[in-house]
């Protein structure tokens, strides 16, 4: 079954004189219901990208519909069917959460009812903290909030710009499953991120930015089959001496916390090396494998590793 | 529009230093000014006098000066030091009779001595307003002993009225100049500390992808302004009334005056708030902008006052305008050149709406 496709990017840049190309030459496009990723570095062009598709940018040149909408020619036209959470968000301090939803709601022309507030703050997580001023709520409640925002006009797209940047593992998870459960209700998103963890385990489909250029595109799986993605042998809690045998057999391993990882890049090696390691007059600990992830695929696509947003070598 | 407006005032309410900035400050200074200026009281001041003549004359001009209402009269031992007295007591005025007073003043009469006989007044030319009254004290009291020693009596004098009419008291007169203040200070601050906090974060580009254009935003915040305005008028209004038996008149043009002052303080400060990126610069620029305007547009001074340059200075004050406007209407009753004033008012918040207007971008580059 073909599914309808919902934004399509064609040829799009955008560049800043004199020589700044934020965005340049990129093509992709987002299916109904699906959960779509760009992934990339601060400075990548993620953020430039939404902001196109919001009609918040006019592009240099590229081919953009949104809803079936040419962006930004016609982009009021569609500007009730989309929600925004925009980067690095933050509420009105003022203002309680019921408060913000229903103000937010006001700017969509709706009227909601008492009934249809709770039911979005439930969404979200926020019925507890309803009648908290927005400026005491943590940051992970204020990007719930801002998501809330994203979801008073009943949205069939929501674009979510780094939703979980400066948030804590918990705040992080709890965002998590808010996305999920939008994508459970058949809602389309575009999530951008620098985090590889948050795209492979949200998203159905990742396009990888750099230097304003998608260097790859898919889901998880074609991304690491692309790559030549192997497994990992890792061996948790080995005993003394381990590191240093496996080191003498002249494989690719590293050490991880509590343990030693080994990369086999060809799966058909994966018996013959798990053979040589407990060959090895050694405690290993315990055995497990595990496939490549995203991290290893961005490494191999861009030569660098990506942590916290930024690229290092 | 309606949904911003109620969100806006809200918060803008729910800020305890707004609140305070709009509604209890305005009247602090009303009260401050009302206690200083309609206690009749409080304008008398201390006049310390040396009496080193100890004559019949001396103490003629002495009770003569003690008539005029205007001084306390202190006396000094007359074997003091006067200096050292008035800088141990910091005194801002004080009178040496020198000795021979009597003597000097008939040998005058007798026609054996030419020129006056002089008093000597000490006075702090820092103290403008206390130099003054001794100044006006003394001068009457000499007259006065004049008209005694040459047996004859005043035949002119004068009566007293409020320029505008009788009843208005002091505080009349202020209050235009202090709820003019109100809207400089309210709408201006606020709306540039609003629009450098909207782009700093990000909520300009937020309120892009409503259905919220950019005119229905400014003029909420425009409505909101002067509905608070009007509503900070009339507790204004009602405080003098209460606590100072005020007289002055509420006319319709002192409304128009107030909402076109508010507009035009609003687009001021959209004006600022647009071209500085964070709350801190704007705050600071305003405050650079705002407070001189406050002191040279006639809030608290007659424009009368002040040397030429800085009547210049205040002419280009969009504040004066304001300031006076409101005075002619409510205070001196003269609708005809509170319109000219309105006039401009208007001019100056077309300039700055239509300019602000244009500098404001909601989107990015």
């Amino acid at each position: 079954m073909v599914k309808e496709t919902v934004v399509e990017v064609e040829g799009l840049r955008k560049h800043y004189p004199p020589d700044v190309k934020a965005v340049d030459g990129i093509d992709f496009e987002i299916h109904a219901g699906e959960v779509f990723s760009l992934l990339g570095p601060n400075g990548a062009g993620k953020t430039t990208t939404v902001e196109i598709l919001e009609g918040l940018r006019n592009p240099t040149a590229g081919q953009i519909r949104v809803l079936g909408a040419v962006v930004p020619k016609d982009y009021a036209r569609i500007r009730k069917r989309v929600g925004v959470l925009p980067q690095n968000f933050d509420p009105f301090d003022r203002l309680k959460a019921r408060e913000t939803v229903v103000y937010w709601a006001g700017l969509f022309e709706r009227s909601l009812q008492k009934k249809e507030v709770d039911g979005v703050l439930r969404t979200v997580g926020l019925t507890a903290r309803a009648d908290a001023l927005a400026m005491h709520l943590s940051g992970g409640e204020k990007r719930r909030l801002g998501i809330a925002m994203a979801l008073v006009g009943e949205p069939e797209l929501v674009f979510l710009d780094e939703p979980t940047t400066g948030l804590d593992p918990h705040g992080r998870r709890e965002l998590w499953q808010v996305i999920r459960d939008l994508q459970k209700a058949g809602r389309t998103v575009l999530l951008t991120t620098h985090y590889l963890d948050e795209a492979e385990q949200l998203a159905n489909r990742v396009a990888i930015m750099h230097k304003g250029k998608i260097v790859a595109q898919g889901t998880v799986e074609e991304l690491l089959e692309k790559a030549g993605a192997g497994r990992w042998i890792v061996l948790s809690r080995p005993g003394e001496g381990a590191w240093e045998a496996v080191q003498r057999l002249g494989l690719p391993c590293r050490r991880e916390d509590h343990g030693i990882a080994v990369h086999v890049l060809d799966i058909r090696r994966l018996r013959p090396v798990l053979g040589e390691l407990t060959a090895l007059d050694v405690d290993l600990g315990e055995i497990a494998t595990r496939r490549d992830s995203l991290e290893e695929v961005f490494l191999k696509l861009v030569g660098a590793r990506l942590e916290e947003g930024e690229i290092r070598a | 529009m309606l949904a911003d407006l109620r969100a806006y005032g809200k918060q803008f309410l729910r800020s305890w230093a707004a609140t305070f900035f709009i509604f209890i400050f305005p009247l602090l200074l009303l009260g401050l000014f009302g206690a200083i200026f309609s206690n009749t009281e409080s304008s008398k001041i201390n006049l310390h006098v040396q009496d080193q003549d100890g004559t019949p004359t001396s103490a003629l001009f002495l009770d003569i000066l003690n008539g005029t209402g205007s001084v306390n009269v202190v006396l000094v031992d007359e074997g003091a030091d006067l200096q050292a007295y008035i800088r141990e007591k910091s005194a801002t005025a004080a009178l040496l009779i020198p000795a021979g007073f009597e003597a000097d003043v008939y040998e005058t009469l007798a026609g054996n001595r030419t020129g006056l006989v002089n008093v000597t007044l000490y006075a702090d030319p820092s103290q403008a307003a206390a130099m003054g009254i001794a100044q006006g004290a003394v001068g009457g009291a000499l007259t006065g002993l004049n008209f005694a020693l040459s047996n004859t009596r005043p035949v002119t004098g004068m009566d007293f009225e409020p320029v505008a009419g009788a009843g208005l008291t002091a505080i009349d007169f202020f209050l235009p100049g202090i709820l003019g203040m109100t809207i400089l200070t309210t709408p201006f601050f606020g709306m540039a500390n609003t629009c450098a906090e909207y782009r700093a974060r990000g909520y300009f580009k937020f309120l892009a992808t409503t259905t919220l254009r950019k005119g229905e935003w400014l003029l909420s915040k425009a409505l909101w302004y002067s509905a608070l305005l009007i509503l900070a008028m009339f507790v204004m209004i009602a405080f003098g009334l209460v606590l100072f038996e005020m007289t002055l008149t509420l006319t319709p043009l002192a409304l128009v005056i107030v909402v076109a002052g508010t507009m035009m303080f609003v687009s001021m400060g959209m004006l600022i708030g647009v071209f500085l990126r964070d709350v801190e610069t704007a705050t600071a620029v305003a405050n650079a902008i705002g407070f001189p305007m406050m002191f040279l547009a006639g809030s608290f001074f007659p424009l009368e006052t002040m040397p030429g340059a800085l009547r210049a200075v205040a002419a280009a004050m969009p504040l004066t305008y304001v300031n006076e406007g409101l005075r002619a209407t409510m205070v001196y009753r003269n609708d005809a050149t509170a319109l000219v004033h309105l006039g401009v008012v208007l001019v100056l918040t077309a300039v700055f709406f239509v300019v602000a207007a244009r500098a404001m971008s909601w989107k990015g580059k």
